[in-house]
C-alpha cells in the first residue's frame, strides 16, 4: 500500500487533497449565528481598502457579540477575497451563500460591487456597501450605500468651491485617475457643477496607474493653479504632493474627497513637509478628537495599528451597526428574526426598518437612507493641515 | 485496395471523457442537484479550458510565445457582450442570441488575431512576446477610455447573464467544438506543417511550406477561440470590465499551458481544470485573515510542480514513477519499445523542441566533475 | 518651451530609473536566457530591506549600502532555489517559476509588512538653478548615477575576467563550459549584479516616489521589460537607451491632458512600430538562423 502512493504523480495527489478539502469545507454548521458576508480585495494592490473594511467590520461584530448578539444569536463575519477582480465575485458570492450568509456588506470596491448587486438581486439578499461609491450600486431595491455616491461627492465639492471662494480669485486644477470609476465619476460631476463663468477654465491632468511612480508631468501642467481638486486615493495623492511641493505655490489649496482620508496616517509620511493646505470633504475624519469617531479610532489603532485606518473601515463599522440597529428594531417590533429566516424575508424586514432608521455612527450623526438606497448624512470639510506660514 | 482504417481510441478519449462528464453534470443541473458554486465553477473551468487550449495552439504547436491572449478575450467579451445586450431585448434570452453574439465576438477576435499575426511574420521569440503583451495592454487601455455610451469606460458594459443552469453546458459544448477543430487541424497535414515551422522555420520554408499562411491561420484560430471564451465570460458575468484582461491574466493562461506540457492538448485541459479549481477552492476556504495564504500556497504549488515536471535532475525519478508506468505495471504489461514508434496518434503530443544548447548543457552535467575549472589557475 | 525642457529632464530622470531596472533584466536574459518576471519584485524587497535597516541603524547611507548588499544576496538565493533546478529545462518552464516567485514575494511581503503603503524619505534634496531653470537635485543625481553605473558595467564586462566569462556564457553556454568557465557561477554573479542594480534603482525611486507597498514592483518591472526590448534585449547600452526613451515618452504623453489617459497605449504602440521597423530592438544583435 505504501508503495502505491509513491507511484502516484504529484498532480494526482493534489487532486485528492483538493477534493478532500472541498468536501470538508462543505460541512459547516448553518443557522446558529447570523453570517455577514463580504467580498473585498484582501490581497493585491488594493488590499489596504479591503483589509480596512474587514478589520473594522470584524471589530464591530466582536463588540456586538460581547453585548450578547441579537435575539440570542451571535454574529459572524465571513470575508472573501476578490483581489479587486469582478470575475471572482460570482464564486465568492456562491461560496458565501453556501456558508449561510444572511446579509452582506457587498463589495468593498466599485467594480466588483456592480457584479455583486446583480448576483444578489435574484436572491433578494440585503447588502449595504461601505465604500462602493458608484451611483448605480444601489440600483436594485436590496442594495444600500453607506458612503456618498460619486455624483454627490463631485457636486458637493463643486458647490462648496462655488459658494466659498470669490470670483476670479482661483485658478482651479483637477488631477484625476483616468480609467478609475471612482475618480473619473467624481471628476465628471465636478466639472459639470463647477461655475466656470466665475473661475474660468479648469486645468485638467490625469494619470492611469494605481500607484503612479512619476506625476511630474502632471505637476508641470498644474503648477499655476491655486486650488487643485484631487478626487483620488491617498497613496497617489501623497506622491503628487511630494513631487509638487517645491513647484506648486505654497498658497495653493489641495482639496479632495473621502479618498484622501488617511493621508496623514501613511507610515513615514510627514504631512508637515507639504507646504500647501490639505483639506477634504468627507464623512469621516481619521484625526477626530471627539465623539464616536474618536472612540472608533482609539479602538481601531489599539487593535490594528494606524496603518489601515481610513474611511473605508469607519464606514464598514457603521454598516455592521446599521444592520444591527435595524434588526434590533425589528426584533422589538416582534418580527421573526433568526439566522434561519430566509434571506429574502430578512431583506424585506431590513428594507422596512431602513426606511425609518436614523442612527449616530462614526461617519456622521442622524444617518438615514432614502428609498433608493442612497445615504443621507452630512459631508464635512476637514482641514488636515493648514498651509505652512 | 485500401485497408479500412482502424479506429484509434486515443483520438477520441478526450471527447468521450468531456462528453460523459458534461452529460452527468447536465443531468445533475437539470434536476437541481448542483449548487450555485458548482455551476459557477464549471463555467469558469469551461472558459479556462477554451483559453488554455487555444493559447496552447500558438505556444505549444507554433512555438511562439504570446502574452496577449487576454486581449483577444477582451475584444470577444466586449463586442460579444455588447451584441448580446443589444439583441437581448429583441430576441430574448435564447440560444439564438447566444449564438449570434458568440459569432460576433469570435469573428472580431479572429480579425484582431490576423492583425497581430502580421508582426509575427517578422518578429521572433521574446520580441514577438512583448508585441503581443503590448497589444493586450493597448486593447485594455482603449476600452478603459471608451465613452460612457459605447463601452462604458471604466465601469464597463452590463451584459445579460444566461441561465446558470445551462450556461456551463454551452461552455462544454464549445469546448468539444474547439477540440474537434483544433485536433483535426493538428492531426492533418496542416498540423504537421505547423509543428514543422515550430521545429525549424527555415527547414519548413525549404520544404515548400507556406509559413505566412500557417502562422496567420494559427494566430487567427487561437484568437477566435479566445474571443469565444470572452463571450462566454460576458455571459457568465453581469458586467464586463477591462481591468480583468491585463497581462497578469494572459500570464495566468500561459501558466496553464506550460503546466500542461507544451503541445499537449489533454495536458492543457487538465491543468486548466486544476488551476481554476485550485483558485476557487483556495478563495472559498481561506477567507478573512487567512486570505493572504492563498497566493502563497498557489505560488508554492506552481513552483514545485514546474520544478518537479521540468527539472533535468529529476528526470530519472519522473520516468520511474509516472502515471503511465503505474498503469503499465498494474496491467503487468512488459514495456515494448517497438510499439512506441510510428504511432500516428502521437501527433497531438509531439515532444517539445530540443534546443542544441539544452543537449549540450545536459551532456556537461554528466561529466561535471571532470570539467570543473581549476581553482588554482589564475 | 520652458515646459518642454522641464518635461524632457523629467523624462530623462524617470528613464534613468527604468534603464537601471532594464539593465538587470537584459543581463539576466542575455546570460541565463530567461525572462525574470520576478525582477520587479526585487525592487520591492530591496525597498523593504532599506526600511527595516533604516529603522534599526538610523543611518541612511549605511542602510542603502546594506540594502544593496542584501538585495544582491537575495537575487542569488532566488536563483539558487527556484531557477537552478531548472537549468537546462525549457525557458518557458523557468518563466513560470519566475511568475510563481513573483506571487510568492508579493504575498510574503504583504504578510510581513502589511498592505498599507509605507513612505520613506531618504533625503530632502533641494533644487539647483541651471541656465534659469530650477531643476531638482535628485533628477541630476539619478541621471549621473545611471550613467556612471552603465559605464562601469560596460567596462567591467569588457575588460574583467568575469565580465568576459559572462560574454562567453551568453554566446554559448556549452562551449564556454568546455573552455573551463563555470557557467553556474557566472549565472549567479549575473543575478547578483542584476539584483544590486534593482536595489540601486529602488533607492533612486525613493528619491522620486517615496511610496512603497507589496505590489510596488510590478509596474516598473513590466516597464523595464519593455525598455529592455526596445533597446534590444541582451544589450547593455540598449537597455540604457530603451529606458530613457520610454521615460521621455511617458513624461511627454503625461504632460498632454488629451493623451495622458492613453499613456500606456502610446508607449506600447511606439514599441510595436519600432519593432516592426527594427525587429531586434534599437541595438539588438541579429542572429543568423541555422538549420
Amino acid at each position: 500500500m505504501k508503495k502505491f502512493f509513491t507511484k502516484i504523480n504529484l498532480v494526482l495527489l493534489m487532486v485528492v487533497a483538493l477534493f478532500t478539502t472541498s468536501v470538508l469545507s462543505g460541512c459547516k454548521n448553518k443557522g446558529n449565528e447570523f453570517v455577514i458576508g463580504m467580498s473585498g480585495p484582501l490581497t493585491g494592490g488594493a488590499a489596504v481598502y479591503g483589509l480596512a473594511v474587514q478589520k473594522s467590520a470584524e471589530m464591530a461584530v466582536e463588540e456586538i457579540n460581547a453585548l450578547g448578539g441579537l435575539n440570542g444569536y451571535k454574529f459572524k463575519l465571513v470575508a472573501t477575497d476578490d483581489m479587486h477582480d469582478p470575475s471572482k465575485v460570482s464564486t465568492n458570492y456562491a461560496s458565501l451563500m453556501k456558508q449561510g450568509m444572511n446579509f452582506s456588506l457587498g463589495c468593498v470596491t466599485t467594480k466588483p460591487c456592480l457584479e455583486f448587486k446583480n448576483l444578489s438581486k435574484d436572491d433578494n439578499l440585503f447588502f449595504i456597501t461601505p465604500s462602493a461609491t458608484n451611483d448605480s450600486v444601489p440600483e436594485f431595491a436590496n442594495g444600500y450605500q453607506m458612503c456618498f455616491a460619486d455624483t454627490k461627492q463631485g457636486t458637493f465639492s463643486a458647490q462648496y468651491i462655488n459658494s466659498n471662494y470669490e470670483a476670479g480669485s482661483l485658478t482651479i486644477g483637477v488631477l484625476y485617475r483616468a480609467g478609475d470609476d471612482y475618480s473619473q465619476g467624481i471628476y465628471q460631476n465636478f466639472i459639470d457643477a463647477i461655475d466656470t463663468t466665475k473661475f474660468g477654465n479648469v486645468v485638467v491632468a490625469s494619470f492611469n496607474e494605481e500607484n503612479p511612480s512619476s506625476l511630474e508631468s502632471q505637476v508641470q501642467s498644474l503648477k499655476n493653479c491655486t486650488l487643485v481638486f484631487l478626487p483620488i486615493y491617498y497613496t497617489p495623492a501623497s506622491t503628487f504632493m511630494t513631487q509638487a511641493k517645491d513647484i506648486i505655490s505654497p498658497n495653493c489649496v489641495y482639496f479632495g474627497c473621502d479618498g484622501l482620508d488617511g493621508i496623514d496616517g501613511i507610515q513615514g509620511f510627514d504631512i508637515n513637509t507639504i507646504p500647501q493646505e490639505i483639506s477634504y470633504l468627507s464623512h469621516f475624519n481619521s484625526n477626530a478628537t471627539t465623539g464616536l469617531a474618536k472612540e472608533f479610532i482609539d479602538k481601531y489603532t489599539a487593535k490594528n495599528g494606524k496603518d489601515t485606518l481610513n474611511q473605508f473601515g469607519a464606514s464598514a463599522y457603521d454598516c455592521v451597526y446599521a444592520i444591527y440597529n435595524a434588526l434590533k428594531k425589528a426584533v422589538e417590533a416582534g418580527k421573526n428574526v433568526t439566522p434561519k429566516t430566509s434571506v429574502s424575508e430578512l431583506c424585506e424586514i431590513l428594507k422596512e426598518e431602513f426606511k425609518t432608521l436614523s442612527f449616530n455612527g462614526v461617519t456622521g450623526n442622524n444617518i438615514s437612507w432614502d428609498s433608493s438606497g442612497f445615504v443621507n448624512k452630512e459631508a464635512v470639510k476637514y482641514i488636515v493641515k493648514e498651509k505652512n506660514s | 485496395m485500401k485497408t479500412p482504417k482502424k479506429i484509434k481510441w486515443k483520438h477520441f478519449i478526450n471527447y468521450i471523457v468531456i462528453g460523459v462528464f458534461t452529460l452527468i453534470f447536465s443531468l445533475l443541473s437539470v434536476t437541481n442537484s448542483l449548487d450555485l458554486l458548482q455551476k459557477f465553477l464549471l463555467e469558469k473551468i469551461a472558459i479556462s479550458i477554451l483559453l488554455s487550449v487555444s493559447l496552447g495552439l500558438v505556444v505549444g504547436f507554433l512555438g511562439e510565445l504570446s502574452l496577449g491572449h487576454a486581449g483577444f478575450m477582451c475584444i470577444g467579451a466586449y463586442l460579444g457582450g455588447k451584441a448580446a445586450s443589444i439583441l437581448e431585448p429583441i430576441l430574448g434570452s435564447t440560444l439564438l442570441t447566444l449564438t449570434i453574439s458568440l459569432v460576433i465576438g469570435g469573428v472580431s477576435a479572429l480579425i484582431s488575431g490576423l492583425i497581430i499575426g502580421l508582426p509575427a511574420l517578422r518578429l521572433k521569440g521574446d520580441y514577438l512576446a512583448i508585441v503581443t503583451l503590448a497589444f493586450g495592454e493597448i486593447v485594455k487601455t482603449l476600452f478603459l477610455n471608451s465613452s460612457e455610451d459605447s463601452f462604458g469606460g471604466p465601469t464597463g458594459i452590463n451584459t445579460p447573464r444566461f441561465d446558470n443552469k445551462y450556461l456551463f453546458i454551452v461552455g462544454f459544448v464549445l469546448v468539444l467544438f474547439m477540440l474537434f477543430v483544433i485536433q483535426n487541424l493538428i492531426r492533418s497535414k496542416h498540423g504537421r506543417a505547423i509543428t514543422a515551422i515550430r521545429d525549424s522555420e527555415i527547414a519548413a520554408r525549404a520544404t515548400g511550406i507556406n509559413v505566412v499562411k500557417y502562422k496567420l491561420l494559427v494566430f487567427a484560430l487561437s484568437a477566435f477561440f479566445a474571443g469565444i471564451a470572452g463571450v462566454l465570460y460576458s455571459y457568465s458575468n453581469y458586467t464586463v470590465q477591462c481591468t480583468k484582461f491585463d497581462y497578469n491574466y494572459s500570464i495566468e493562461i500561459l501558466v496553464m499551458v506550460v503546466l500542461g506540457g507544451m503541445g499537449n492538448i489533454n495536458g492543457s485541459i487538465i491543468s486548466a481544470l486544476l488551476i481554476t479549481f485550485l483558485q476557487v477552492e483556495l478563495a472559498s476556504i481561506l477567507t478573512g485573515n487567512l486570505a493572504v495564504l492563498q497566493n502563497i500556497l498557489y505560488a508554492l504549488v506552481l513552483i514545485l510542480i514546474v520544478i518537479y515536471n521540468n527539472a533535468p535532475s529529476l528526470k530519472g525519478f519522473r520516468d520511474k514513477y509516472n502515471f503511465k508506468n503505474l498503469i503499465k505495471r498494474l496491467r503487468k504489461q512488459k514495456f515494448d519499445p517497438s510499439k512506441e514508434i510510428d504511432d500516428e496518434a502521437k501527433w497531438d503530443r509531439v515532444p517539445t523542441k530540443i534546443e542544441m544548447n539544452e543537449v549540450l548543457s545536459l551532456d556537461i552535467k554528466v561529466e561535471e566533475s571532470t570539467l570543473k575549472p581549476d581553482k588554482g589557475d589564475k | 518651451m520652458l515646459d518642454f525642457i522641464v518635461t524632457f529632464i523629467n523624462g530623462l530622470s524617470l528613464g534613468g530609473i527604468y534603464a537601471m531596472i532594464a539593465l538587470g533584466y537584459t543581463m539576466v536574459y542575455g546570460i541565463a536566457k530567461m525572462l525574470n518576471f520576478a525582477h520587479g519584485d526585487i525592487i520591492m524587497v530591496s525597498g523593504y530591506i532599506l526600511i527595516v535597516f533604516m529603522g534599526i541603524t538610523g543611518n541612511i547611507p549605511l542602510s542603502i549600502l546594506i540594502s544593496i548588499f542584501f538585495a544582491g544576496m537575495f537575487g542569488v538565493l532566488m536563483e539558487k532555489s527556484a531557477y537552478m533546478p531548472l537549468r537546462g529545462a525549457s525557458p518557458l518552464a523557468v518563466l513560470i517559476t519566475a511568475i510563481g516567485v513573483s506571487y510568492l514575494l508579493q504575498s510574503v511581503a504583504q504578510m510581513i509588512f502589511g498592505s498599507a503603503p509605507k513612505y520613506v524619505v531618504i533625503a530632502n534634496l533641494g533644487s539647483v538653478n541651471l541656465f534659469g531653470l530650477s531643476i531638482q537635485l535628485y533628477k541630476i543625481i539619478t541621471l549621473a548615477v545611471t550613467i556612471v553605473i552603465m559605464v562601469v558595467l560596460s567596462l567591467f564586462i569588457k575588460f574583467s575576467k568575469t565580465g568576459r566569462a559572462m560574454i562567453a556564457v551568453s554566446e554559448d553556454r556549452g562551449a564556454s563550459g568546455l573552455m573551463g568557465i563555470d557557467s553556474n557561477k557566472i549565472i549567479s554573479i549575473t543575478f547578483l549584479i542584476g539584483a544590486m542594480l534593482a536595489s540601486v534603482a529602488c533607492t533612486l525611486y525613493f528619491l522620486l516616489t517615496p511610496n512603497i507597498n507589496p505590489t510596488f514592483g510590478a509596474k516598473p518591472g513590466i516597464k523595464a521589460f519593455t525598455a529592455a526590448v526596445i533597446g534590444g534585449i541582451g544589450s547593455i547600452p540598449g537597455a540604457m537607451i530603451g529606458g530613457i526613451f520610454l521615460g521621455i515618452i511617458e513624461c511627454f504623453s503625461n504632460s498632454i491632458p488629451v493623451l495622458s489617459p492613453y499613456t500606456d497605449a502610446i508607449e506600447f504602440l511606439i514599441l510595436i512600430i519600432l519593432l516592426l521597423v527594427r525587429p531586434t530592438g534599437i541595438l539588438g544583435k541579429k542572429r543568423k538562423e541555422k538549420v
